[in-house]
């Protein structure tokens, strides 16, 4: 086996490039899911690339490195619009995996349980990747394309998330599990609210997980909550249109359960990126 | 019968170390990592085995990649049904004491996903796994009887280990004539898996005919004496050593073909073999606590006395063996009723043979029992601990002898107060907290055996007056080490710092099993009684000296204390052991005790631990999100050696209580017969997250019959009473009567 721990950018897409090597970043997804198989012929191990990791401001936004860990999103300094993140980092695994797992892992793993990935969806974030062919940028949401499935192309990684500015947003995220803590998702929300003057919403992006092969946005229920009024949440709530969500039955939860949960939760996380609670 | 037996003569004492709160003396080694488990020895010339298991529940495996596995660098050999050398003893025989069929490569059938089929060893871990990955088992797959509903039925006349598994008193249809009331209903418990900490183990090395064994154990001279079966040799030339466990639970008393293959490899190959169970490979060879499913009835009178019970369970046990989760029997000793009947059957499934987990039976059997009594109370409009108290034993119902002690009913007063039960109001769904969380108070009553096995131990005065003392003991986490030791020091008369604790191996003098919560006072009795034995030589040896300041006090003139006898009627006349085996020439004196309990009580007499278990729950009431807030349990168990070991205890037990009635199961998926969730991410335990505000209260309760120490056992009453009370408490907070454990969010909410 072949184990390479490039530091620069440029010598991990050299070694990307020169022959088939999984990227490696916390291992926190890709040792469990080797089970009792071998390891793959060759790993790239992305966490010594001092670029790769950290959070910082942009133009426009906010640039947040591949291997920042979940750790690392729980201590930075970030406005509220990153409060939904910020609970959701909170909930990945316990604080050993936070310490380990990075951000771009959950995505590139691509679970339909991936708990970071419906807050990163509210916060339009998207993805960059590098590789032979060079760099590119694309959303989030044309990046996951399936249960374990992505963009990500032959000799690609991805280098980081970007994050628009969204002034005077907030997020909010709620994860309900089968246990308090260190639990696979029956089903999460996510929300970022950005309110009108008039204490209304001016925009609402929501976003759920676990319930469908990718985690998605809601775009009908997003229209019918903008210029919503606090008292008015409930009711939108209550019509929304959830057919877009496939959930299944598992052992963690019946399709049925979690279709009444996420209703359910999304009253309380639009309530909470408001701010009007909690 | 029912004549009080005679108090013993002179009921012992307990000296200045037993009763004390003391912490772990293996708490340094611990936490610093100096403490030694099976899997970190590493002995010259190690090979490392790893054993290839069936992927499916029923059939036999048609082909195994030996060549592969072989030819993959680094290992040494696989071991196969084709070339598996011959063991001296049948693994599918039962002629060995608390022994179970097991799977040893005794031939190419398989009768139960995980089963070991062949065992890979290699030079390395590594090479030892991915050679039993290459194998690439082929099957003859039948179809898997998994589940109630595809088991094979059958009558049950044996329960647990040995007992009867039906058991009846009084006329059971005039009780159900007489009442006005009958309430019938049913409970269902799934599969669970011990998952202790520390996996299963074993490192196994041959000199000649003789094998040393580093391995847990829970039953360290029988398993010596079945290890010395299974290879034709002298159980004199079996040593094993289990220093330490992580967690046992039942499951490290029996032996499994897993250790056996382990062995046989180490000679087969004439050097030293580990082998570790991986977490999944812990999902079938060495057992698990058995799915039921109860039924009970329970008739009442006008006044809520019960007038008949009536407890069946269907336990189930594998197709090759029997262990048949005792669930029924939780009926008998509890609650007065005229009529009881508790009566098994078995329904067998293509699993590995169920065995005993933490209180086997009790535990699955007192959920459904504190369930259905709670029904019951419901339905006759009375509250719960009423409705218990009502129908209080006053002599054990089954067989009618007399308690040989029981505060069951100070528990209930003591716990119902700390837990503020009084007010609570008798319709479910009345309370809400200050976030709007559904609130539900619920109880169970707890019950365990207090059995004795046989120990003996040793004890050894040293010249400086300081000793050593011996038996082997198994520390599970449950701290023998600590409390054995205690006892050790009481029996001396001496500091416990001045006493030396070996224990864990077969070095020593044999210390029983650590089960059935028994193992202090067995173990324990032997203890004291091998220290007394040294003071009784001690005091033969002064009290004849005329140079002594004890002479002519006469043997039961004198007291041990703090390594000095000391005159009874002076008390300024004293002696230090030291110094009466200095004048007396000895270097050392040997003293020897053994615990088992004297059969005359044992007969007459019928001997529990009791408690009283309250619980509160908060749901969400569109979620259904369930949290225990609060716990409190009161529990009677005789002598308390060390209260704070014994909290930590009923502590662990009450959690345990709150994972079986929300968190554990087993999934099977009924097409291949495998258990889906064979992990801890899958498995669910609580996290400490999940583990309310607990509080364990020590009732005094002077049991002069147990045994001489007046002991009995914390370690499993825990989980009985707790499962019931929290499964209670989510009804009270929600109206809804959940008959399936474990209890889910979408029960709750009637989806
Ligand atoms: C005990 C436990 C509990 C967990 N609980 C949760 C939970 O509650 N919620 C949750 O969402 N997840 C959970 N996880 C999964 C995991 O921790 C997270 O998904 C984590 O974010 C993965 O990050 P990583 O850096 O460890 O990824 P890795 O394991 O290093 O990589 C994951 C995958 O992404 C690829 N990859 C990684 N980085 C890059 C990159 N920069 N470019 C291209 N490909 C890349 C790897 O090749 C691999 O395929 C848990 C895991 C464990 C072991």
């Amino acid at each position: 086996m072949l184990f390479h721990r490039p530091e620069t950018l440029e010598n991990a897409i050299g070694i990307m490039q020169a022959g088939p090597v999984r990227p490696l970043a916390g291992g926190t997804d890709l040792y469990p899911g080797l089970r009792d198989g071998p390891p793959p012929a060759a790993l790239i191990d992305l966490s010594r690339i001092a670029g790769l990791r950290g959070i910082t401001r942009e133009d426009g936004g906010w640039r947040i490195g591949a291997t920042t860990t979940w750790t690392d999103i729980v201590r930075a300094d970030l406005p509220a619009l990153f409060d939904g993140l910020r609970a959701a980092a909170r909930e990945v695994g316990s604080v050993q995996i936070q310490n380990a797992g990075t951000v771009a892992g959950n995505i590139c793993n691509a679970s339909p349980a991936a708990d970071g990935v419906p807050a990163l969806l509210t916060l339009d974030a998207e993805v960059s990747l590098a590789g032979p062919g060079g760099s590119r940028r694309l959303p989030l949401g044309d990046f996951i394309t399936g249960v374990r499935r992505t963009a990500l192309g032959e000799g690609e990684i991805v280098t980081a998330l970007h994050v628009p500015d969204a002034p005077g947003g907030r997020g909010a995220f709620v994860k309900l599990g089968a246990r308090r803590y260190l639990v696979i998702s029956i089903a999460m929300v996510s929300a970022v609210v950005i309110p009108a003057q008039d204490g209304t919403i001016g925009e609402a992006r929501i976003a759920v997980g676990a319930c469908s092969a990718v985690a998605r946005r809601l775009p009908g229920l997003e229209a019918a909550l903008a210029g919503c009024a606090p008292e008015g949440i409930a009711t939108v709530v209550a019509a929304a249109d959830l057919s877009a969500l496939t959930p299944i039955d598992d052992v963690r939860g019946s399709a049925g359960y979690r279709l009444d949960a996420v209703r359910e939760i999304l009253g309380r996380v639009i309530v909470a990126a408001l701010g009007r609670e909690g | 019968m029912n004549e009080p037996l005679p108090y013993p003569a002179a009921p012992v004492r307990h000296g200045s170390n037993s009763g004390q709160p003391m912490t772990r003396r293996d708490g340094r080694l611990k936490v610093t990592g100096a403490a030694t488990y099976a899997a970190d020895t590493h002995p010259e010339g190690l090979l490392h085995a790893a054993l290839a298991v069936s992927s499916i529940a029923r059939g036999r495996v048609s082909f195994l990649d030996v060549e592969a596995a072989k030819a993959h660098p680094g290992v040494v050999e696989v071991i196969t049904p084709q070339n598996r050398p011959a063991l001296a003893h049948d693994p599918d025989s039962k002629t060995l004491p608390f022994s179970f069929r097991m799977d040893a490569l005794q031939n190419d059938r398989v009768r139960y996903a995980g089963q070991p089929i062949a065992v890979v060893v290699a030079e390395t871990l590594e090479a030892a796994t991915e050679g039993a990955r290459l194998l690439a088992p082929r099957y003859e797959a039948e179809a898997a009887r998994i589940g109630f509903g595809n088991g094979l039925p059958e009558p049950a006349p044996m329960v647990g280990v040995g007992a009867p598994g039906r058991a009846e008193t009084g006329d059971l249809e005039a009780g159900f004539a007489a009442a006005s009331q009958i309430v019938e209903t049913g409970y269902e418990t799934p599969a669970q898996y011990h998952n202790a900490m520390e996996p299963h183990a074993i490192v196994a090395a041959w000199d000649g005919d003789h094998l040393s064994i580093d391995m847990p154990n829970q039953a360290i001279a029988m398993s010596q004496a079945s290890f010395a079966a299974f290879f034709g040799i002298p159980v004199q030339n079996v040593s094993l050593r289990s220093p330490f466990l992580g967690g046992g639970f039942g499951s490290k008393a029996i032996l499994a073909g897993p250790q056996v293959l382990c062995i046989l490899a180490a000679r087969m190959l004439g050097r030293p073999v580990k082998l570790v169970l991986t977490r999944a490979q812990m999902y079938g060879p060495v057992g698990h606590r058995g799915a039921t499913r109860q039924t009970l009835r329970l008739g009442t009178d006008a006044q809520g006395r019960l007038t008949a019970l009536e407890h069946h369970a269907v336990s189930e046990t594998s197709t090759f063996d029997d262990f048949i989760e005792p669930a029924a029997n939780a009926s008998l000793n509890l609650y007065a009723s005229p009529a009881i009947l508790a009566r098994h059957d078995a329904m067998r499934m293509d699993t590995g043979t169920p065995g005993p987990m933490r209180a086997p039976g009790e535990a699955s059997g007192s959920a459904a029992l504190e369930c259905a009594m709670d029904e019951a109370a419901q339905a006759a409009g009375l509250d719960p601990l009423t409705f218990r108290l009502i129908n209080y034993a006053e002599t054990d119902p089954i067989s009618g002898k007399p308690y040989s002690a029981k505060e069951l009913r100070a528990c209930y007063m003591r716990g119902a107060e700390s837990f503020g039960w009084a007010g609570r109001p008798l319709a479910p769904r009345q309370m809400r907290d200050e976030n709007g969380l559904l609130t539900g108070w619920g109880m169970g009553s707890a019950l365990f055996p207090a059995p004795m096995f046989q120990a003996e131990a040793r004890a050894v005065l040293r010249a400086d007056g300081s000793a050593l003392v011996e038996t082997s003991g198994a520390d599970m986490g449950q701290g023998a080490w600590t409390a054995l030791a205690q006892l050790a020091a009481d029996g001396l008369g001496l500091d416990i710092d001045q006493v030396e604790f070996r224990s864990g191996s077969t070095d020593q003098p044999d210390g029983g099993i650590a089960g059935g919560s028994g193992h202090t006072a067995t173990a324990g009795g032997a203890l004291h009684a091998a220290g007394r034995d040294v003071v009784a030589r001690l005091t033969e040896l002064a009290t004849a000296d005329p140079e002594s300041p004890l002479f002519g006090a006469g043997n039961s003139g004198v007291t041990a204390r703090d390594g000095r006898l000391v005159r009874n009627d002076d008390e300024s006349r004293s002696e230090a052991y030291a110094d009466i085996l200095a004048r007396a020439g000895l270097e050392a004196l040997e003293g020897t005790g053994r615990g088992a309990r004297d059969p005359a009580n044992a007969e007459a007499r019928a001997m529990f631990s009791h408690g009283a278990v309250f619980a509160e729950v908060k749901v969400d009431p569109e979620l259904g999100q369930i949290r225990v807030s609060r716990m409190v349990g009161a529990f009677a168990a005789g002598r308390i050696v060390n209260p704070r070991l014994a909290r930590s205890q009923l502590y662990g037990g009450m959690i345990w209580g709150l994972s079986f009635a929300l968190h554990e199961e087993a999934v099977h998926d009924l097409r291949s017969g495998r258990v889906m969730n064979a992990d801890l991410a899958g498995y669910h335990v609580p996290v400490n997250a999940d583990t309310p505000a607990m509080e364990a209260l020590l009732i005094d309760e002077d049991d002069r019959f147990v045994n001489d120490l007046g002991i009995k056992g914390v370690g499993e009453i825990g989980i009985t009473g707790s499962v019931g009370a929290i499964a209670n408490a989510i009804w009270h907070a929600t109206g809804v009567r959940v008959r399936r454990f474990p209890i889910r969010i979408e029960d709750v909410l009637g989806l």
